[in-house]
């Protein structure tokens, strides 16, 4: 009877049953152009990206990427009217020039004339001061299982009080990895010299978003997780720290309470996001993204996953490693940074911040 | 206001003049009460043999009725009673009382409405469904609780958005156009568990009305409809005790009398079980979760001699949701009403009523230095008085007068605790108030003809104290077009509406069996509902109509055919056919990715647009039978909304009309109740729907916000660049594995969004379910009654989508991938065993 009703209530609770369906095909492919550029008080370039609107179709790799929009006039357009051209560095990917950069205070547009003679602009954003990081630390968690072993990160934002700020985060991490080399040549051969340590990033897509609504003048933490202790190698976490305009934060509010949409039954009625841009030549051509402007603050987090670990912990490491054989024993290779099969692969060093 | 009330003392005049007894007629009057527990029976009907007239008894078991002198047969008939008939020689005004015995416990005949064999027939009123307790707990259920809102959902013109949605929809108006009222008094959320069950206890309805269009006059105050369940009362013979154990809940009822024959006392509770077992489960977000509720009814009822009475009511609901997060919400409604009743000089029957109603609902944050808690709520005092006279050959004229005040608090947002870092937000609480008064004439026009019609006026004031922005007029609302504040102060009146409701229907009989009708309706609305979420959810907060939010009126115009046929053996086939047209005035929509929360400017989030709906609803219906009973119903019903910018607003959907979240095209349902044996019976039902409409995406696009560090690989050459990857080959069994050069490079990646087109432009799969039910009735003649209800909800185990969504990440498999949920998608049995002793 236990069981029944276990049954039933797990049932009646958690029978929400998820199915993919797998055939869905998109009707009337928006023509919609899609803009994206950013621009900050940190040396540049900065980039703007034209493209079109792709298909809805996850597995047809010709719609991984919007088709991109060249031979575009694009330029910004600071509050005192100087404008700065970008250059098309490839297909639908501009870049400003060498020396650029935006100034905390003044405020900036994006005008865009196609190759069609179609205006497209956005609207003035103001660059705020860069924000303060009062916290970027981690600490090491020890378990009685390696697996269960982490290091806590811990960031938070200092906010000014007295004023409505709102911030964009960005996340990208780089990871240390190790390879292992292959076994030398009998002498009189020479030794190779092996290089076992790089980095690799794998690839975030995904923002933070905080506002300080409730919380002026106080620390905004913001729940950035943990790492494993799966290696000893440096893990280094980079925060890109925005201070954003109200507009800018809830287009990309939005965007992520869309994306985060799982069906339920409070779930919001999906809608086109859009942003701060516009066709100003034709209004029924449709423009999606966004100019984003923002003071920015870079900082970096060197996670050391080797010195000050306790030695009993350490040891557990040692086991687990070999059993899980993390580092590349099945492909011993002279240079790490030819390592195909590591995704993101940077090679030795990291970019410059 | 004041002409409005003029008119109305004026229909009344108007109405009492046609009162006059003819020659040759008497009164025939009377009372109709329980055999066992001489408890007076609402609803009874009278008939008189060779005559067309008819009485119907009131709150008091009161009947009366002006008919020809001369001998008659006289049945007396009411649902959940045999029926009694005896010789009746009238020569001079008389007045008797009826006793009647139950039938449950007999083999009598079945019946599964509120009503007379023919009232669908005769009745001038249409767009009313009638449904005893008795029905209701037929019904195959979910998880074993009979329930009032998911029987509804059973019948024509009434529909949801989806599985475990609270609330629901009739013809094409929103959730919060139902007027629900438990004994006379306005719930603001009829829902527990969010909406998979009903907040009340079914144990403890008398009966249930839904009137989905015709809306008697006493009525308003909601858009769409009104749904009357009435409260048993206790018995004044003898103490019983019924409950019930059923995997969600259990519950009991006590009910008896305090005072022998004078004061009677019914008492209903019903809790949840499942935080008992919840912490056994071994997953551990459930076993952290917490859903539990109760609810609790009580009716004390004195009589003061036979034909005055006063009772106290009460019913409190409550319920907690905690999905393994540190948010709990919560919501719960309590009421205490007072009720005086009496049959007055002249067939003149009085109902007083006085309640208080208090719905508190909101969000208790408990996440470690952030705890909060936002607690809004709306606290309503009215006091209502009904007068119902009898006018014999003219009818019945009903008349009164309602005053409501409202409190309607919208949560200031507050630290919980000394460690909480959160600053206090505070929202201002709103005063309102609300009078309204009604007529209503129903009066037969010879033998054709029934007419009813009725006038209501209703007038709202928005009273200070508290802040009101003004906005720049000729652009659209927002927060940077307020160009006033108004500190209005106590009593202030900062915004009034007022408006006539006119009520009509008429109904042609052209034979006995057969009428047509029209009937035409009016309904304002001053409070709404704020939810931009596919469903309602117990969050939502309620928003009074204010200088920008006008209230929303609704127009419905209906004409219905009605025709009974008879086959050999007497049972008798109710059908009917009843088409609608409603105008939907000022609803209420949403600016895309409105903010509802804690935003002391909410109405540069809200738009006021138009609604339509129009639809038929075909229905079979076997209301009596010795075995069979049930009904069929097909309906197609359209709804649909349009938001065009104004001078004051931006418009949405670009201006073009899209239909409402619950337009549904095409329903069939049928309802089953088959009795086996005298104690047996086995039932079904059986839903189709079309898929509810949803937003599709036309397209998927990606934001590169996210590639600088693309960006420099490519710059610096990182990427593309040679590599090395592992291959393998097998030669005489073994495998080998060799070096091969491979290219490094990736794929240039972003913030993968969909394209969203027009709103509701698209459906989900349609909607099927089967429900099967069997119950074991007592044995007769036992003090103590055990039944037991068998149920199978979704028998067919269908998965019915209540949604589709889209989901994007990256990579370049994962970015863009569609989803199907369902909420329940398996077959669930359920067994509950209900007792009275």
């Amino acid at each position: 009877m236990r069981h029944l009703i276990l049954f039933c209530c797990a049932l009646f609770l958690l029978s929400s049953c998820e199915t993919e369906i797998e055939d869905f095909k998109t009707e009337n492919v928006s023509s919609a152009i899609v803009v994206y550029g950013e621009i900050s008080n940190v040396d540049g370039p900065f980039n703007v990206r034209l493209n079109y609107v792709s298909a809805y179709s996850p597995y047809d790799v010709t719609q991984f990427s919007g088709q991109p929009i060249s031979e575009a006039n694009v330029r910004i357009v600071d509050g005192s009217g100087k404008e700065t051209a970008f250059y098309e560095k490839s297909k639908g990917y501009y870049l400003s020039p060498i020396g650029f950069k935006g100034e905390v205070g003044q405020k900036y547009k994006l005008r865009i004339k196609l190759l069609d003679g179609k205006t497209i602009e956005s609207n003035f954003q103001t660059i705020n001061s860069a924000p303060e990081l009062a916290e970027f630390s981690y600490s090491f968690q020890d378990a009685t299982k390696v697996e269960d072993m982490r290091f806590p990160l811990k960031a938070s934002i200092k906010d000014p009080k007295a004023t409505e700020d709102y911030y964009f985060v960005k996340r990208q991490d780089f990871r240390q990895f190790l390879l292992t080399c292959p076994t030398p040549p009998p002498p009189p051969a020479p030794t190779p010299t092996c290089n076992c340590l790089c980095w690799q990033a794998p690839q975030n897509t995904q923002p933070y978003l905080l506002d300080d609504f409730l919380l002026s003048g106080k620390n905004l933490s913001f729940d950035i997780g943990q790492l494993p202790y799966e290696d000893f190698t440096n893990w280094v976490v980079q925060l890109d720290v925005y201070s954003i305009s109200k507009e800018t934060h809830t287009y990309w509010k939005r965007l992520e309470d869309q994306r985060k949409l799982n069906g339920g039954i409070f779930d919001k009625v999906p809608a086109q996001v859009v942003g701060n841009l516009k066709c100003i030549s034709d209004p029924s051509q449709e423009v999606l993204g966004y100019f984003m402007v923002g003071g920015l603050t870079q900082k970096r987090l060197t996670v050391d996953r080797f010195n000050g670990i306790p030695a009993a912990a350490y040891q557990k490491l040692g086991f687990y490693v070999d059993f899980n054989n993390i580092r590349r024993k099945d492909i011993p290779l002279w240079n790490c940074k030819d390592a195909s099969f590591i995704k993101y692969n940077l090679g030795y060093s990291l970019p410059p911040l | 206001m004041k002409k409005g009330l003029r008119v109305i003392l004026l229909l009344l005049l108007c109405g009492s003049t046609l009162h006059a007894q003819r020659k040759g007629y008497v009164v025939f009057s009377g009372k109709i009460i329980d055999v066992e527990n001489k408890a007076p029976i609402e609803g009874a009907s009278v008939f008189f043999s060779g005559s067309s007239e008819g009485g119907t008894t009131d709150s008091l078991g009161v009947f009366s009725v002006t008919i020809a002198a001369r001998s008659y047969q006289v049945i007396a008939r009411s649902l959940g009673y045999k029926y009694k008939t005896f010789r009746l020689d009238l020569t001079k005004n008389a007045q008797t009382t009826i006793e009647l015995e139950r039938s449950e416990q007999l083999l009598g005949e079945v019946v599964i409405t509120a009503e007379k064999a023919d009232a669908n027939v005769n009745r001038a009123m249409m767009g009313v469904e009638k449904m005893s307790s008795k029905t209701l707990k037929k019904l195959p259920t979910l998880m074993g609780e009979a329930d009032v809102i998911r029987s509804i959902l059973l019948l024509p013109g009434v529909s949801t958005v989806g599985e475990g949605a609270s609330g629901f929809n009739v013809r094409g108006g929103n959730v919060d156009q139902n007027l629900v009222l438990l004994d006379g008094v306005p719930l603001f959320n009829t829902s527990h568990l969010f909406g998979f069950f009903t907040g009340f206890n079914a144990d403890m309805v008398q009966d249930l009305s839904l009137y989905k269009g015709g809306i008697p006059s006493m009525y308003g105050g909601r858009a769409s409809s009104v749904l009357d369940v009435r409260v048993k009362e206790g018995d004044f013979d003898k103490w019983s005790m019924q409950g019930g154990v059923g995997p969600i809940s259990s519950r009991i009822l006590v009910d008896g009398p305090l005072v022998k024959g004078k004061t009677s006392l019914i008492v209903g509770a019903r809790g949840s079980i499942s935080d008992f077992y919840m912490k056994y489960f071994p997953n551990p977000s459930l076993a952290k979760s917490k859903a539990d509720f109760y609810d609790v009814n009580f009716k004390l009822t004195h009589r003061f001699g036979k034909n005055q009475r006063i009772s106290l009511s009460g019913y409190a609901s409550n319920d907690g949701f905690k999905f393994a997060q540190d948010t709990l919400y919560s919501w719960n409604t309590k009421t205490l009403s007072f009720k005086h009743n009496a049959l007055l000089k002249g067939n003149l029957s009085h109902n007083f009523t006085a309640f208080y109603s208090d719905y508190t609902y909101g969000i208790e944050g408990q996440k470690q230095g952030l705890e909060f808690l936002w607690k809004p709520s709306i606290i309503q005092t009215s006091l209502k008085e009904e007068l119902s006279k009898d006018l014999g050959k003219s009818g019945r004229l009903d008349f009164g007068a309602e005053v409501s005040a409202f409190s309607n608090d919208a949560g200031s947002f507050v630290p919980n605790s000394s460690s909480s870092k959160i600053d206090k937000f505070a929202m201002s609480t709103e005063y309102t108030r609300e009078m309204a008064a009604y007529m209503g004439h129903s009066v037969p026009i010879g033998k054709k003809f029934n007419l009813d019609y009725g006038l209501r006026y209703a007038y709202y004031q928005l009273l200070g104290p508290g802040d009101f922005y003004q906005y720049k007029l000729g652009t659209p609302r927002e927060i940077n077009t307020i160009t006033d504040t108004l500190n209005a102060t106590s009593n202030d009146v900062v915004a009034s509406y007022g408006g006539f409701e006119p009520r009509l229907s008429f109904a042609i009989k052209l034979d006995t069996s057969f009428s047509i009708k029209i009937g035409f309706n009016r309904m304002q609305q001053f409070r709404h509902l704020l939810s931009n979420t596919m469903a309602v959810s117990p969050s939502d907060i309620w928003k009074n109509s204010n200088q920008q939010i006008p209230p929303q009126v609704a127009d419905q115009y209906s004409i219905g055919f009605f025709k009974n046929f008879t086959n050999a053996s007497n049972a008798v086939f109710e059908t009917s056919v009843e088409m609608y047209y409603k105008n939907l005035n000022n609803v209420v929509d949403y600016v895309d990715g409105a903010q509802l929360y804690l935003n002391p400017t909410v109405e540069t989030q809200l738009l006021v647009g138009k609604g339509m709906a129009y639809g038929a609803e075909f229905f079979l219906k076997k209301s009596r039978g010795k075995r069979l009973t049930g009904w069929i119903s097909y309906t197609y019903a359209r709804t649909f909304r349009t938001i065009q910018a104004n001078e004051n607003q931006k418009e949405a959907n670009f201006g073009i009309q899209f239909p409402a979240n619950f337009d549904t095209p095409h329903t069939f349902k049928f309802v089953l109740n088959n009795r086996w044996t005298n104690r047996i019976s086995f039932n079904a039902n059986f839903t189709y729907t079309t898929g509810r409409p949803i937003t599709y995406p036309n397209g998927r696009y990606k934001i590169y916000s996210f590639n600088d560090l693309y960006d420099y690989a490519v710059a610096t050459g990182i990427f593309p660049r040679p590599g090395l990857a592992q291959t393998t080959y097998t030669y005489n069994g073994s495998t080998y594995s060799y070096l091969v050069s491979k290219e490094i490079k990736e794929l240039l990646d972003g913030y993968s969004t969909a394209s969203f087109t027009l709103r509701n432009a698209e459906r989900i799969p349609d909607y099927i379910r089967l429900d099967v039910g069997i119950t074991i009735d007592p044995k007769p003649g036992k003090r103590w009654q055990g039944s037991w209800n068998f149920s199978i909800y979704n028998l067919l185990g269908r998965q019915n989508a209540y949604s589709v969504y889209f989901r994007s990440s990256t990579g370049e498999i994962n970015q863009a991938k569609t989803y199907q949920l369902s909420v329940l998608g398996a077959a669930i049995p359920s067994i509950t065993y209900n007792f009275k002793f």
